[in-house]
């Protein structure tokens, strides 16, 4: 009997220890993981589905996270994987081997590239034209709509192909029909500019702005017929679109994804109350529907990790179906798409329920708000200056736009 | 004889060094951190002026590159720091003499023994100790399209029909006008204190010399009271060309460029713009500070040696 | 005769020059005032009345509810909690530091006395924004990047107290000091029991414009500070504008909050305040 008990007791051990020999442990640096949900998230989905692995959030302060990354990486830290933040570090990190190329393991495995809407190619290093990171949440931009004012005015929904003529007629007759402002334009650069990017051609760092005189004319016809608010008061009296919209005198705002946790929020405590919906962007013709614009975020694998297979199992798990659909439950855009991951989004409690809405969590392609290279920041920097004096007609549209080529000049050819 | 004397100087110098220790132990807190908070960090500046740094591993030494970038293709209307020079100065020509003239005439009034003196230097100093973010947002809707002040101009006859942040000309006007209003009423305090000091013999001899008012103020008052003038002129000038936080508050540097002033530029290469995410130029904005703190000594080196020749000292 | 006449004369112009004079300050106030006017008026109306046209200078209906509603939407009670905490944390600091270092500098004889108080007051010239980078940069590496404790180092060491207490202090006769230290006192004791009890005043004055400008600072949190539950006032108002910038009538009300604590110091220490003032342009 006492030697039963002797061997059953060391075969536990063994076991025991078996076990904490093949437990392996991750260490993951992202900013702000302790109060973002989707970090804990993911680390309880990942290890639900792999118990041998325990994923370790490494937090690091928003502000400080590029500098403290890449601090980290150079410094030869074992932490097995970084989110990536700004391209322009990827891209710093890659041309000195900090992380490592995916190329070759996305190939073994034939991974699924194709339902990030481009959201992948940023990931690219411009050195050697390899893959060092994937995307695992992207916001784009939509359009937020107030159903209550498109009920009011007896007016259809917008659906999800819309082009720029047809959503501005619309903007027109509900401000009409009901004395509401028919659209919204927050005082960003993005707001009325970055349409002109959506086509995945052009950019706001390519030092041509003729694109942009089409939507510059546009916004300025609604604001002179009052369909918006104008870009002088909104700007004078620092209002947030947020408010804004949330006010319930506004019909549609085109806006960041992000938008829709926060105009939850505010029906859940009582702050705003309408019925809402989501539809994609309006395209120009010459556009597929469905074109948006949007910023990723990614992971990317150390070089100085010690656990390359397993880290490269859960950057990879991330930013799979799966993955997505254990961030979607947290009210965030994960970059990979799929009618399944759609779904789940749609599903959170106070999230629209309709079909537009639905599929307009479905873009076709996302284009990135500003490119990378050598002299982006200057330019965008200019850029902005120069939108507001746009906007404040200050300059007339033709003017800005030359002003904005001039400037920009002086960046590109360096 | 000899003897004492150098016991005595020994004693005498014994003594000094204890005292001397003594003395810096008082220093010791303040200088400490003094030291560490402030000197090392203009050290610091002045070096990363001459370095390419964006925050991370890498610091490598420029040389004049960083002067180079901001001083390319200099001018007062198209690059970044000839605009923000210009602003800046212009802020600065502007608003040190509207506010003393202000500030002046205020404590000229208040002097003169009025009933509710005490009330009406608490009004008119005010303004200097209320929040500035609650100011400024409050001015702002002052200035709007159809604020108050565009309504009351409108109704004599002005055509406004914009916000003056909004416009390029009047947006920093805006930031002058609430400079002054601010201000006004902490230099008046140290005109009344000069006021003060004038003796009111040199007011009786006027009198007697048959100076009307106008004659006493120009021949008396003002030349006595040069050397607050003088004082209140150099803090002014000092702190106007650090005007940042007025500027971040209500135009964000704009319409276009039309408020960026030193400090806005500084700060947008170190912390980037407003809504906006740029990588950090530390040494660049070094540069720029540098650019600033020279012309600051030499405004006020030139002040002081231009004291003698108009400030009054009795 | 002639005489008679001149002084009739006199008092009637007088009479209008003291008229002129008060009609001249009344204007005046009601200039420094009226921004105050208005946003109290604002803060009771409704967020669409505050820019009617014409506008009203008293509400319609008082909507007294707006300045519960503040305090619910945002943790302002947090804000001011911080913005009190480090207000008085950065006044005792620069009231002990700089009356310390003022003794030295008023009432002792050392090698290099003079040179170094010029250096102190030359760093008064040096904007803080020309060194805030390498400044910022040195408090992230230590660790205080997020924490109030960067903004109490930031302004617990300034030549601004140390000038203001020294020019105190040499309006205390050296007579009391050499007696005591004739009696055996150390130069310690001479501060604490003679010199610090009779700088009240300077104190007062010190601790005031400390207190006003801590409370007030602006780009010092806005730098330094990232987190939400440890924001100051002034930075926690600009975000609290931003978010509900719709409701112009909650902003001036959260406005209006934000300075009752500064006024109250103002109005019943004023007299401080204007003597402090006086004192630093006081040529020394």
């Amino acid at each position: 009997m006492k030697k039963l008990v002797a061997v059953l007791l060391s075969v536990m051990l063994l076991a025991v220890s078996a076990c904490a020999m093949a437990q392996t442990t991750l260490t993951v640096a992202g900013w702000d993981t302790a109060t973002t949900p989707y970090y804990a998230a993911i680390k309880a989905g990942y290890e639900a589905a792999n118990p041998d692995v325990t994923i370790e959030w490494v937090d690091l302060a928003s502000q400080d996270y590029n500098i403290k990354a890449s601090t980290m990486l150079s410094g030869g830290d074992t932490t097995d994987l970084y989110c990536v933040k700004e391209l322009s570090d990827l891209q710093n990190w890659s041309k000195e081997g900090l992380v490592v190329p995916m190329d070759e393991r996305i190939a073994a495995e034939s991974y699924d590239m194709t339902k990030y809407a481009g959201m992948d190619a940023c990931y690219v290093s411009l050195a050697d034209g390899k893959q060092y990171a994937l995307p695992f949440r992207a916001d784009y931009w939509v359009m937020f709509y107030n159903k209550d004012l498109f009920d009011q005015a007896g007016v259809a929904y917008p659906t999800n192909d819309w082009t720029w003529e047809e959503y501005a007629a619309i903007a027109r007759e509900i401000t009409e029909k009901t004395g509401a402002y028919g659209t919204h334009y927050h005082t960003w650069t993005s707001c009325v500019a970055n349409w002109a990017v959506c086509d995945g051609v052009n950019t706001l760092a390519d030092g041509e702005y003729s694109d942009l005189k089409y939507f510059y004319e546009l916004y300025q016809a609604l604001e002179d017929d009052g369909v918006c608010m104008s870009y002088d008061e909104l700007k004078a009296s620092g209002m947030h679109y947020s408010g804004a919209f949330a006010q319930g005198n506004v019909a549609m705002m085109p806006m960041g994804y992000w938008y829709a946790s926060t105009l939850m929020g505010y029906i859940k405590d009582g702050t705003a109350s309408m019925n809402w919906g989501i539809a994609a962007v309006p395209h120009l013709e010459s556009v597929p529907a469905g074109s948006s614009f949007g910023s990723p975020t990614g992971i990317a694998i150390s070089a100085s990790s010690e656990n390359q297979d397993e880290a490269w199992k859960f950057a990879a798990w991330m930013c799979s179906e799966e993955g997505a659909k254990v961030i979607a439950e947290t009210g965030t855009r994960p970059a990979y798409v799929s009618d399944a991951v759609a779904a789940v989004m749609a599903s959170a409690e106070g999230f629209p329920t309709d079909e537009t809405t639905k599929a307009a969590l479905l873009p076709t392609a996302i284009a990135l708000e500003w490119p990378i290279g050598d002299g982006v920041n200057e330019i965008k920097t200019a850029v902005n200056e120069e939108h507001t004096l746009i906007m404040t007609r200050e300059l007339t549209i033709d003017e800005g736009i030359a002003e904005m080529e001039a400037r920009a000049a002086e960046f590109l050819t360096k | 004889m000899t003897n004492d004397a150098a016991t005595a100087r020994r004693t005498m110098s014994k003594l000094e060094r204890h005292n001397t220790l003594i003395a810096y132990s008082f220093l010791a807190p303040n200088f400490i951190g003094f030291v560490v908070f402030t000197l090392i960090p203009v050290i610091f500046s002045f070096v990363l002026a001459f370095m390419d740094w964006g925050g991370g591993e890498n610091v490598t030494f420029v040389g004049l590159d960083n002067f180079r970038y901001i001083f390319k293709d200099f001018s007062f209307t198209r690059s970044n720091l000839g605009i923000a020079l210009k602003n800046t100065v212009f802020y600065t020509l502007m608003t040190v003499p509207l506010t003393l003239v202000s500030a002046m005439a205020l404590a000229l009034v208040l002097n003169k023994a009025v009933k509710g003196a005490n009330f009406f230097r608490a009004v008119f100093f005010f303004p200097y100790v209320a929040s500035l973010v609650a100011i400024c947002v409050c001015w702002n809707f002052l200035l709007m399209k159809n604020g108050p002040i565009n309504q009351m101009l409108n109704a004599i006859g002005f055509n406004m029909t914009k916000s003056w942040t909004s416009s390029r000309d009047l947006a920093i006007w805006a930031i002058i006008i609430v400079s002054v209003w601010r201000n006004a009423g902490y230099y008046m305090v140290m005109y009344l204190a000069g006021l003060q000091g004038v003796p009111a013999e040199l007011y009786e001899a006027a009198t007697m010399d048959g100076a009307n008012g106008w004659q006493k103020f120009t021949k008396v008052t003002l030349p006595m009271l040069t050397p607050t003038t003088f004082f209140c002129s150099i803090m002014m000038i000092i702190s106007c060309f650090k005007i940042y936080d007025v500027v971040a508050i209500m135009t964000q540097g704009g319409p276009g460029r039309s408020t960026k002033m030193l400090v806005t530029y500084i700060f947008e290469l170190s912390f980037g713009g407003e809504g906006i995410a740029t990588s950090a130029q530390y040494g660049v904005a070094s540069a720029v500070s540098m650019v600033l703190l020279a012309i600051v000594l030499l405004v006020t080196f030139v002040q002081f040696r231009g004291e003698k020749k108009w400030v009054n000292y009795m | 005769m002639s005489a008679n006449k001149k002084t009739v004369h006199m008092s009637a112009g007088q009479v209008v020059l003291s008229v002129l004079k008060y009609a001249v300050l009344i204007a005046l106030a009601i200039v420094a005032l009226i921004p105050f006017v208005w946003m109290i008026s604002s803060s009771i109306k409704t967020s669409i009345e505050v820019f009617s046209v014409p506008m009203n200078w008293i509400p319609k209906e008082f909507h007294w509810e707006n300045y519960s509603l503040i305090w619910e939407r945002v943790p302002l009670a947090t804000y001011f909690k911080n913005t009190a905490v480090l207000a008085i944390v950065v006044t005792f600091m620069q009231i002990l530091t700089s009356s310390f270092a003022a003794y030295a500098f008023a009432k002792m004889q050392f090698k290099g006395r003079d040179m170094l108080f010029m250096c102190y007051i030359g760093t008064i010239a040096v904007p803080w924004q020309a060194y805030m980078v390498p400044q910022f940069i040195m408090m992230r590496s230590i660790g205080l990047y997020d924490t109030i404790w960067a903004l109490v180092v930031l302004q617990s060491f300034t030549a601004f107290g140390v000038f203001l207490m020294r020019q105190f202090y040499l309006g205390i006769p050296n007579d009391l000091s050499e007696a005591a230290r004739i009696d055996g006192l150390s130069e310690y004791g001479i501060w604490a029991r003679i010199v610090l009890p009779l700088a009240k005043p300077a104190i007062a004055t010190l601790c005031i414009f400390t207190f006003v400008n801590t409370w007030n600072d602006y780009m010092g949190p806005m730098i330094y500070l990232t987190t939400d539950t440890k924001k100051t006032i002034q930075v926690g108002l600009r975000r609290f504008i931003q978010a509900y910038s719709a409701d112009y009538n909650l902003i001036m009300a959260a406005s209006l909050c934000s300075l009752i604590p500064v006024s109250v110091v103002f109005l019943f220490l004023q007299r401080y305040f204007i003597e402090g003032i006086a004192t630093t342009g006081m040529k020394g």
